[in-house]
C-alpha cells in the first residue's frame, strides 16, 4: 500500500484536510497518484463514476467526465451535472438521484446497480462540494466495503483513496485527471 | 390525587381542625370530538408508527465523528460500526447524537414557549386563563397540533399551558434516554428523535398562538402589508436599534415606547432572525435587516446604535465584536447573558447612564424596562455620531490589508463554503474588487477565516468594504407574517390538494446556511409559485427570498398573492409559526376528510403521508432547531429537502424505490395489501444544487392517493422541471404512471411510446391504453393506509 501513497519528495502537495476540524480516529485516506487511481479503476469489476454539481461551474470537469465515459466508465450524474454531460452526448446511467440517495443505494444489499447487473465495487467521485462528499464518504467508510476514490481537488480523508489537496494548483489538478485518463 | 364521588351526600362529620384545600378544579372538557386513541402520547405510544416510517425510510447515517467521548470509559473508537465500552455501536451512537440535536432544538422552541407565557402574564397583567385563544371567525380549529397530540382544544392560554407541561415532561424523559446505558438500537433512538420532533411542533404552536392572542398579531388574514427587508433599509440618519434573536416580547416594549413617545421619525427599529419577523407582526414600521447568514456582516458594518438580543442563533462572540465597535448590547433573556451584569432591578435612567458610559452592555430581564433603555441609549448615541455610517475600513486600510494577504490558503481551508478568499484579495490588490463583491453574498460571515489568518486581516470588513454599495442598496420587500391558515381557505383547497390538482404545498423554511448565496431562496419560491403550487414560508429563508426582484422589479411577495391557494406565496411568520404549516396539513384531514383529529396522531399522519402532497425545503438549515423542525414534519408524514450543508445533520430518511416490500400499503376498500409507487420517496434528503433540489421537491409531492387528473398535473411538473434542470426525462417517471390517464395530455403519445420502447410496457395503440407495465393500476376508490388498526376499526371521523 505504501508505494501507492504520495511521497513527500514528489511533486504533489501534502494531503491536508479541507476541513481542518474533521479529525477522526480512523485511518485517513491514502493520498494516491493518478496512475494508482487508473490501476484501481482498471482492476475494478464494477466501477462507477459519480459526478456532482461543480460540473455546472467548471467546464474542465465536464470535459474530464466525458473522457471517463468514453473510456467506458458508467456515470451517475447528480446535482444537475447531467445537463452539461447530456449536451455533450453522454448518457448517464442515473441523472435523477442525489448523491445522498446514491450513497444509500450503494450500502444497500438489495441494490442491483442502475443497470440491474449488481452493485458497484469501486466508486469514483468527481465534482462535489467537499463537505457534502465528505459526509457521504464517511458513511461508505463505516457502513460498506466499497472502494471509494475521491478525485476532486480536495483531499478527502474519509475516502479509501484520494487525490491530495490541490486547491492551490488547479493546473496540477487537471494534469492529474488527465494522467488518470491516459492510463486507463 | 383524584377523588371521585358518585351519587349521594358527601358528609364530613365530627371532624375538627381539618382543612380542605381545593387545588386545580378539573372541569369536564367539552366533548368537541370523541377522544382519540393517543392523548398526550408517551415515548412508546407512537413507536409502531415510527417503526413503520423507519422501515420504509431507513435511517441513513453519515457520522460526523467516529468516536464517542461522553463517558469516562472512553473515548471509544466506533469506526466501521464497532462497539464502544458501553456497548453502543456507531449507528446507535449516531442516532443518539441526532436525538441529542433534536432535544436541543425542541428545548429551544418549548423553552421559548414557556418564556412567552411568563412574559405574557407579566406584560399584559392578565392571568393566562383570562386570555382567550381566539383566532377570529374563520378559524375554529385554533390549535390543530395541540388538538392532535394532546386532545386539548384550548379556549384560553391556560389550556395551552397544560399542553406545554406535557411537552416539557416528555422532553425530560427523552433526554434521560440518551444517558449512557439506555438505548442500544438506532431505531429506538430515531423513534425518540421523531417524538421530540412532534413535541417541537407542539411547542412552536403554543408559542405562536400565545403571542398572536396576547399581542394582537395578524390572525391569518391575507393581503398583508409589505415590510422592508435588507441591509440597506435602516435609516442611518435615525437612531438605530438592532434586535437579534427569537423572543419578541422585550422588543414589543421597544415598539411601544417608540409609539407612545412619538419617536417614529427619530428611531428606526430593525432586526435579524425571528424576533425581527415577529416584531413586524406587531409594529409595521419595524424593518428586517437580514436573515441569520448576514448577522456578523450587519454587526461589523456597525448598523446599530444599540443592539438588543434575546435568545437563539445569536453570535456567541457578539460582545467581542461590539466592544471593538463601541456598540452597547442589552441582553434580555436569561439564556444568553454573555457575562454582563444583571441590571434588571436598577432604574432605567441608571442603566442608560451605565451603557452610555462606555460599558459593553448589561442584562435586563424585565421586558417592560427594555423599551425605554434601548431607545434612549440609541438616541443619545445617535447624537454622538455623524449623520451617516460608512464602511469600517478606509480606502488605505483596505488596500493595505489586500497587499498583506500572502494567499496562504488557510482561510479557504477554514471557510465552510471553501471560498477562494486569497484569490479575491489578490484581485483586490490589483484593483479588481468584483470577486470580493460577488462572494460577499455566498459568505455566511461565520468568521472562521479571520481566526486562521496569519496576517490578522479583518476579512469580514474587507468584504463589507468591497460590497458597501450592495449593502446600502439592498432593499427588498416581504409580506408581513400572517400566522395561521384559515379554515375557510382549507375548505377551498382541501379537495384540490388531496386530489392532486393543486400540485403541492412547498414549505420554504429554515436558516441561511446556503451553499451558493441567498438567491436560491428566491428561485425556489418563484419556480413553484409560478406553477400554481402553494408556497408557504417562514424564518430566514422568507427574508432572503425578499431581496430579489424579477424583470419588472417585483419581489415574489409583490408578484404573488398571499392566500393559501395555488400560486400563492404565504409568509407565515417566524420559526415557531412553522406550526401553522403542520396545522394546515392536519386541517385538511379534519375539514376536508372529516377525520377526527383529537388525540389521533397516527391516523392523521398516515392520512397526510398518503394524501397531502406537501414538501418542505430548508435550503440553508444549520441549527439544532432546524433538525427538530424537520423531524417533526417527518413524523407527520411530510418530507423535507435540505441543502448540502444539511448532510452534516448525520442522518437522513431515504427510501429505496426498488425494494417492493417497503412500498406495500393496505387498501382500506378491499383490505388487500398493494404495492404502491415510491411516493413520497424520501422523508429527509440533501440535494447539492437547486438544479437537483427543484425536480426532487416536485417528485416528493406525489402521493398514492392522487387522482389521475392530479397525478397528470404533478407528473407534468416533475417532467418539465427535470427537462429544465437535468436536461432529460427523469429516470423514474414511469414508476408514477398507473394508467394512461396519469400521463400529461400534451405528451401522451410520446410518453406511451417511451413506456413501450424503453420500459417494455404493453400498449394497446388503437385505444391508446396501457395494457401491462405499471406497478399498480388506478382505482378511484383506492383508500390507502399503513395502519392495520384502521382496517379493523375504520377511520375516526367526526
Amino acid at each position: 500500500m505504501m508505494e501507492m501513497a504520495v511521497a513527500k519528495e514528489e511533486k504533489f502537495p501534502t494531503a491536508k484536510r479541507f476541513d481542518i476540524a474533521d479529525i477522526q480516529v480512523s485511518r485517513e485516506a491514502t493520498a494516491v497518484k493518478p496512475k494508482v487511481v487508473a490501476n484501481m479503476i482498471k482492476r475494478a469489476k464494477r466501477p462507477l463514476l459519480v459526478t456532482g454539481g461543480q460540473l455546472l461551474k467548471d467546464e474542465k470537469l465536464v470535459e474530464f467526465a466525458v473522457k471517463f465515459a468514453e473510456k467506458g466508465i458508467p456515470i451517475a450524474a447528480t446535482a444537475g451535472s447531467s445537463k452539461p454531460l447530456i449536451e455533450r452526448g453522454i448518457k448517464p446511467v442515473s441523472k435523477t438521484y442525489t448523491l445522498h440517495q446514491i450513497t444509500q443505494f450503494l450500502q444497500d444489499e438489495e441494490f442491483q446497480g442502475f443497470d440491474g447487473n449488481g452493485n458497484y465495487d469501486t466508486v469514483i467521485f468527481l465534482g462535489f462540494l467537499p463537505y457534502y462528499l465528505s459526509r457521504m464518504l464517511s458513511s461508505l467508510k463505516h457502513f460498506s466495503k466499497i472502494t471509494t476514490i475521491a478525485i476532486d481537488e480536495f483531499y478527502q480523508p474519509h475516502a479509501k483513496f484520494s487525490f491530495t489537496n490541490l486547491t492551490k494548483d488547479r493546473e496540477l489538478y487537471y494534469s492529474m485527471l488527465q494522467e488518470v485518463l491516459d492510463n486507463l | 390525587m383524584v377523588l371521585e364521588f358518585g351519587k349521594g351526600a358527601f358528609v364530613v362529620d365530627d371532624l375538627r381542625n381539618v382543612t380542605i384545600k381545593i387545588g386545580e378544579i378539573a372541569e369536564e372538557e367539552e366533548e368537541w370530538a370523541p377522544m382519540g386513541p393517543t392523548p398526550m402520547p408517551g415515548i412508546a405510544t407512537l413507536r409502531d408508527w415510527d417503526f413503520f416510517l423507519l422501515k420504509r425510510y431507513k435511517p441513513f447515517y453519515a457520522p460526523a465523528c467516529d468516536m464517542c467521548c461522553l463517558c469516562t470509559m472512553g473515548k471509544c473508537d466506533l469506526t466501521g460500526n464497532k462497539r464502544g465500552a458501553c456497548g453502543i455501536d456507531l449507528a446507535a451512537q449516531t442516532g443518539r447524537i441526532v436525538t441529542i440535536a433534536c432535544s436541543i432544538g425542541v428545548s429551544a422552541h418549548t423553552g421559548h414557549a414557556r418564556h412567552m407565557l411568563h412574559d405574557i402574564e407579566h406584560m399584559t397583567g392578565k392571568k393566562l386563563s383570562e386570555i382567550p385563544v381566539d383566532l377570529g371567525p374563520e378559524i375554529d380549529e385554533v390549535a390543530p397540533l395541540t388538538e392532535l397530540i394532546t386532545g386539548i382544544k384550548p379556549k384560553t392560554l391556560e389550556d395551552l399551558e397544560r399542553a406545554l407541561r406535557y411537552a416539557e415532561e416528555q422532553i425530560v424523559q427523552v433526554v434521560d434516554a440518551v444517558h449512557t446505558g439506555q438505548e442500544g438500537s438506532y431505531l429506538d433512538y430515531e423513534s425518540k428523535a421523531l417524538h421530540l420532533g412532534m413535541l417541537d411542533s407542539l411547542g412552536k404552536e403554543i408559542a405562536d398562538i400565545a403571542q398572536i392572542c396576547a399581542f394582537g398579531y395578524p390572525k391569518g388574514e391575507d393581503n398583508q402589508p409589505l415590510i422592508e427587508v435588507g441591509m440597506g433599509v435602516m435609516d442611518r440618519s435615525k437612531a438605530m436599534i438592532l434586535v437579534i434573536g427569537h423572543h419578541a416580547p422585550p422588543v414589543l416594549n421597544i415598539a411601544d415606547y417608540i409609539e407612545e413617545n412619538g419617536l417614529e421619525d427619530e428611531v428606526d427599529l430593525g432586526g435579524i432572525c425571528c424576533t425581527a419577523n415577529d416584531m413586524t407582526r406587531y409594529y409595521q414600521k419595524a424593518k428586517i435587516v437580514s436573515a441569520l447568514g448576514r448577522q456578523l456582516k450587519v454587526i461589523r458594518a456597525g448598523l446599530a446604535d444599540v443592539i438588543v438580543i434575546d435568545e437563539q442563533c445569536i453570535r456567541a462572540d457578539i460582545l467581542y465584536h461590539t466592544k471593538k465597535l463601541g456598540i452597547p448590547v442589552i441582553c434580555t433573556n436569561e439564556k444568553a447573558m454573555h457575562a454582563l451584569p444583571d441590571m434588571t432591578k436598577e432604574e432605567p435612567k441608571n442603566i442608560i447612564k451605565y451603557l452610555l458610559d462606555g460599558n459593553p452592555g448589561c442584562v435586563i430581564l424585565d421586558p417592560l424596562k427594555v423599551g425605554e433603555v434601548a431607545v434612549e441609549v440609541a438616541r443619545a448615541r445617535r447624537k454622538q455620531r455623524g449623520d451617516d455610517i460608512g464602511p469600517r475600513l478606509t480606502e488605505e486600510q483596505f488596500m493595505e490589508y489586500a497587499r498583506a494577504c500572502t494567499q496562504c490558503g488557510n482561510c479557504t481551508i477554514a471557510c465552510p463554503q471553501g471560498i477562494r478568499i486569497g484569490e479575491a484579495m489578490e484581485a483586490a490588490e490589483n484593483g479588481d474588487r468584483s470577486k470580493l463583491e460577488k462572494e460577499w453574498d455566498v459568505c455566511i460571515a461565520c468568521g472562521r477565516c479571520e481566526q486562521v489568518c496569519p496576517k490578522g486581516i479583518p476579512i469580514i470588513d474587507m468584504y463589507n468594504y468591497a460590497a458597501w454599495n450592495l449593502i446600502v442598496n439592498e432593499k427588498g420587500k416581504l409580506r408581513r407574517g400572517r400566522g395561521p391558515i384559515r379554515d375557510s381557505e382549507i375548505r377551498n383547497v382541501g379537495a384540490p390538494i388531496v386530489l392532486g390538482t393543486i400540485p403541492g404545498i412547498i414549505a420554504v423554511i429554515g436558516c441561511g446556511n446556503y451553499p451558493n448565496g441567498t438567491r436560491d431562496a428566491y428561485t425556489i419560491m418563484d419556480e413553484f409559485a409560478s406553477r400554481n403550487y402553494i408556497v408557504v414560508t417562514t424564518g430566514c429563508m422568507a427574508f432572503d427570498a425578499a431581496l430579489y426582484k424579477d424583470e419588472e422589479g417585483q419581489t415574489v411577495y409583490e408578484k404573488y398573492h398571499d392566500r393559501f391557494d395555488g400560486g400563492g406565496v404565504v409568509q407565515i411568520g417566524s420559526c415557531v409559526a412553522n406550526a401553522h404549516i403542520h396545522g394546515a396539513a392536519i386541517k385538511v384531514a379534519r375539514i376536508f376528510a372529516k377525520r377526527n383529529i383529537r388525540a389521533n396522531y397516527e391516523e392523521i399522519a398516515d392520512y397526510i403521508l398518503n394524501r397531502v402532497g406537501a414538501c418542505g425545503v430548508a435550503w440553508g438549515a444549520y441549527s439544532q432547531k432546524a433538525a427538530s423542525i424537520a423531524t417533526g414534519f417527518n413524523r407527520l408524514g411530510i418530507p423535507a429537502v435540505v441543502g448540502p450543508h444539511g448532510s452534516k445533520y448525520r442522518r437522513a430518511f431515504l427510501g429505496r424505490p426498488y425494494n417492493d416490500e417497503d412500498w406495500m400499503v393496505y387498501d382500506a376498500r378491499t383490505g388487500e395489501k398493494v404495492r404502491i409507487e415510491p411516493a413520497p420517496q424520501d422523508l429527509l434528503v440533501a440535494a447539492e444544487t437547486i438544479e437537483e433540489a427543484i425536480p426532487l421537491m416536485a417528485k416528493l409531492c406525489f402521493r398514492p392517493n392522487d387522482t389521475t387528473q392530479g397525478r397528470s398535473i404533478k407528473l407534468t411538473h416533475y417532467i418539465d422541471l427535470s427537462l429544465k434542470y437535468l436536461k432529460r426525462m427523469p429516470d423514474d417517471w414511469h414508476l408514477f404512471v398507473r394508467t394512461e390517464a396519469d400521463l400529461p395530455l400534451a405528451k401522451k403519445e410520446e410518453l406511451l411510446k417511451e413506456l413501450e420502447d424503453k420500459h417494455g410496457w404493453k400498449i394497446d395503440w388503437q385505444k391508446k391504453k396501457i395494457v401491462e407495465g405499471p406497478i399498480r393500476g388506478y382505482h378511484a376508490g383506492f383508500n390507502p393506509t399503513n395502519l392495520e388498526r384502521c382496517l379493523r376499526d375504520g377511520f375516526m371521523t367526526v
